[in-house]
């Protein structure tokens, strides 16, 4: 009953109460991997079907998602490493030249939100950079947006030095001005057209491993 | 005395005024231009090294506004083509429309071309609202530092309109000059003829850009107006109401104002807005939802409340494709700004949210324009159309059709003639094949594109400016 009340204060994004709702079934000796599991990870994957399915809006989803983390830093320290379910790290950022951010922004929120961490690079950012962080990182994911034209042929060659350094990291590309033949043609992993697709994307390229 | 249509309550611009202030003086606009942090700074507001954040006192702002003239002309390279502010009329600005092109043949979405953008400026120029041409992006066909040199450039030589563009560096503005010049014949006309202006959009919340912003403060030494054109997005970056997202666009274009007036007072500058509203279940930006023209018609009300020309973004959709949605949207992203006297509407043959440019919806687009246009002008209650004399001539049942004032009147402007919307009777329209305005402006466009260039440039000058783009080239990238 109460591990459906963490459900729902993520499913409502309501986090008043998460903290003491999941400190309350710890406490009550409740088996963690069922807080996890089917309180924080199932409420997540409902909002998250909800949300692919333009039910639910960004800032609902962002919000049931800050929730799940409220959760889960209680939970955290009763963790066995083998109990949690790792997404990987992205390294995300915009690419040099560009400044504009909303859009990856949003999109880091959003890959957060469904269980990825996340190394943000910024904006303006160089491709050796996406490099050393892929590498420092050990990324699952590279992800670089563009508002710009002119500095799209900067995720061609952030592309290509990850490619060349042999690294397992898969790259995605996103923002107004790219398109999927745009990634074909750069030789990219995938391309998101819009935020919601964006996390639909690493998922499935996460989980081709 | 026409139809007119207000927004903002007299009131309510007080309110979005003071708001802006307090958004200036207690929050302020960073700055990552060092040379306008020392602009501001000079002139006496606070700014914090670490931030970059430039606290701007109202003082600012009011000596800026009374430095920023209140009227100037845009000047085309045909000088009949030239647009006075403030306008009479509600005048239309070619959109960039982000990089892809709706196929003319085809209907298929593909990268913008040359050829497209040659043909855009084509169709444009042909007509009659048209007062401006912001030329189209084309991503991949030229180096990218000197993409803008090249579609600017091109530009000049298609359109006989006032180009407007944008710099992202300094490094670009001694080649446009440098082309300005081998137009007009030498700089002094460079300066009075203003046939080159550019677009200023902050970085919204509150962030100026550094390179535009160096370019923009080398240009203005040449007299180049610059049209300031927030765009936060309610929701997203801006905030969820449309009265703050409002104060918050006036609040970046009159730091604008302050930076670019203290820089070179009477730099003239045309207060624009290009404000939108998210969609929330994506988090992308909307252009044809009623709240965009809200905001940005309130912003035009805030500029005639300044005394300053404007430019607002209207005549605009989401729509993907040809059709009912892009008609609907156009069509009431337009009507509020033409009935509240918006000098320049800028968004004609975009679709997608701007990102995608046809040449029929030109077309389509003059069409809502004159239709809009005709609204505002209302009802005619002179002397000469009091037609009491005929009503008794003619006597109860009767009929007009031989009066002598409705042979006069049939083809005046009054009575509205489309030249898209079809009129006949349903067979007649059968016969025809059923044409709809997009049809009708399919075979305008073909009309336009058979006939010669308008206005060519020399053989010579145009040597000058390929040599130029070639130059540019090396030098920039």
């Amino acid at each position: 009953m109460a591990i459906q009340d963490i459900f729902q204060s993520i499913v409502a994004f309501n986090d008043a109460h998460i903290a003491e709702q999941v400190q309350a079934e710890i406490d009550a000796g409740t088996d963690i991997a069922s807080i996890l599991n089917e309180g924080l990870i199932q409420a997540m994957d409902a909002v998250g079907k909800q949300f692919g399915e333009g039910k639910l809006f960004v800032p609902e989803m962002l919000r049931a998602a800050q929730t799940m983390k409220v959760g889960l830093e209680v939970l955290r320290p009763h963790l066995a490493g083998a109990e949690r379910e790792e997404r990987g790290t992205v390294v995300i950022g915009t690419v040099k030249g560009d400044l504009h951010d909303i859009g990856k922004n949003l999109v880091a929120m959003l890959l957060e939100g469904a269980g990825f961490t996340i190394v943000d690079l910024g904006v303006d950012v160089e491709p050796e950079k996406f490099l050393e962080a892929a590498k420092a990182y050990d990324a699952r994911l590279v992800a670089m947006s563009a508002l710009l034209t002119t500095t799209m042929p900067q995720m061609e060659r952030g592309v290509r030095l990850i490619r060349e350094a042999g690294l397992h990291a898969k790259t995605v590309v996103g923002g107004a001005p790219v398109t999927e033949d745009f990634a074909i043609k750069i030789s990219a992993d995938g391309y998101g057209a819009d935020a919601p697709s964006a996390v639909e994307l690493a998922r499935t390229l996460t989980s081709e491993r | 005395m026409g139809v007119q249509c207000q927004v903002l309550s007299e009131a309510e611009r007080e309110v979005i005024h003071a708001e802006s202030i307090r958004i200036l003086e207690e929050i302020g606009v960073k700055f990552l231009s060092e040379t306008a942090r020392k602009i501001v700074s000079d002139h006496g507001a606070r700014v914090e090294t670490g931030s970059k954040i430039a606290k701007i006192p109202r003082e600012l702002v009011d000596q800026a506004l009374a430095t920023a003239p209140r009227s100037f002309v845009l000047g085309a390279r045909d000088p009949a083509r030239d647009f006075a502010l403030p306008s009479a009329y509600s005048g239309y600005i070619l959109d960039n429309g982000g990089v892809f092109v709706r196929d003319f043949r085809s209907g298929e979405r593909r990268n913008c071309n040359l050829q497209d953008l040659v043909d855009f400026n084509r169709v444009f120029d042909a007509m009659s609202l048209a007062s401006v041409a912001w030329p189209a992006t084309i991503a991949d066909l030229f180096p990218p530092h000197s993409a803008s040199i090249h579609t600017d450039i091109h530009s000049l030589m298609s359109s006989s309109l006032h180009i407007q563009s944008e710099f992202w560096s300094p490094r670009e503005v001694p080649f446009i000059l440098e082309a300005l010049t081998a137009i007009l014949g030498d700089e002094k006309a460079v300066k009075e003829r203003k046939i080159f202006s550019v677009v200023y959009c902050t970085l919204a919340p509150l962030v100026h850009e550094g390179g535009m912003c160096d370019a923009y403060l080398e240009l203005i030494e040449f007299g180049a107006p610059i049209l300031i054109f927030p765009m936060p997005c309610a929701g997203t970056t801006g905030p969820a109401s449309l009265f703050s997202n409002i104060a918050m666009a006036n609040a970046e274009a009159l730091s604008s104002l302050v930076l670019f007036q203290l820089a070179r007072p009477g730099t003239p500058l045309v207060f624009g807005d290009a404000g939108g509203a998210a969609n929330f279940a994506n988090g992308t930006f909307l252009e044809g939802a009623p709240e965009m023209v809200l905001q940005t018609a309130a912003r035009a009300e805030m500029a005639r409340f300044y005394g300053l020309p404007n430019s607002q973004a209207g005549c605009l959709t989401d729509a993907k494709d040809h059709g009912a949605q892009a008609v609907m949207e156009k069509l009431i992203t337009t009507l509020p700004l033409v009935l509240n006297g918006t000098d320049l509407i800028q968004g004609p043959g975009a679709l997608e949210t701007s990102n995608m440019m046809t040449l029929e919806q030109i077309v389509v687009d003059e069409e809502i324009a004159q239709l809009c246009k005709r609204l505002r002008e209302g009802v005619d209650f002179s002397a000469a159309k009091n037609l009491f004399d005929d009503i008794q001539k003619v006597q109860p049942g009767g009929h007009f059709l031989m009066a002598d004032s409705t042979l006069a009147n049939c083809r005046t402007a009054e009575f509205f003639r489309p030249a898209l919307c079809d009129r006949n009777p349903y067979e007649r329209w059968s016969e025809l094949g059923r044409p709809d305005v997009y049809s009708k402006a399919k075979e305008r466009v073909e009309e336009i594109l058979a006939q010669p260039q308008k206005n060519p440039l020399p053989d010579d000058v145009i040597g000058k400016l390929e040599d130029i783009m070639q130059r540019a080239d090396e030098a920039l990238n």
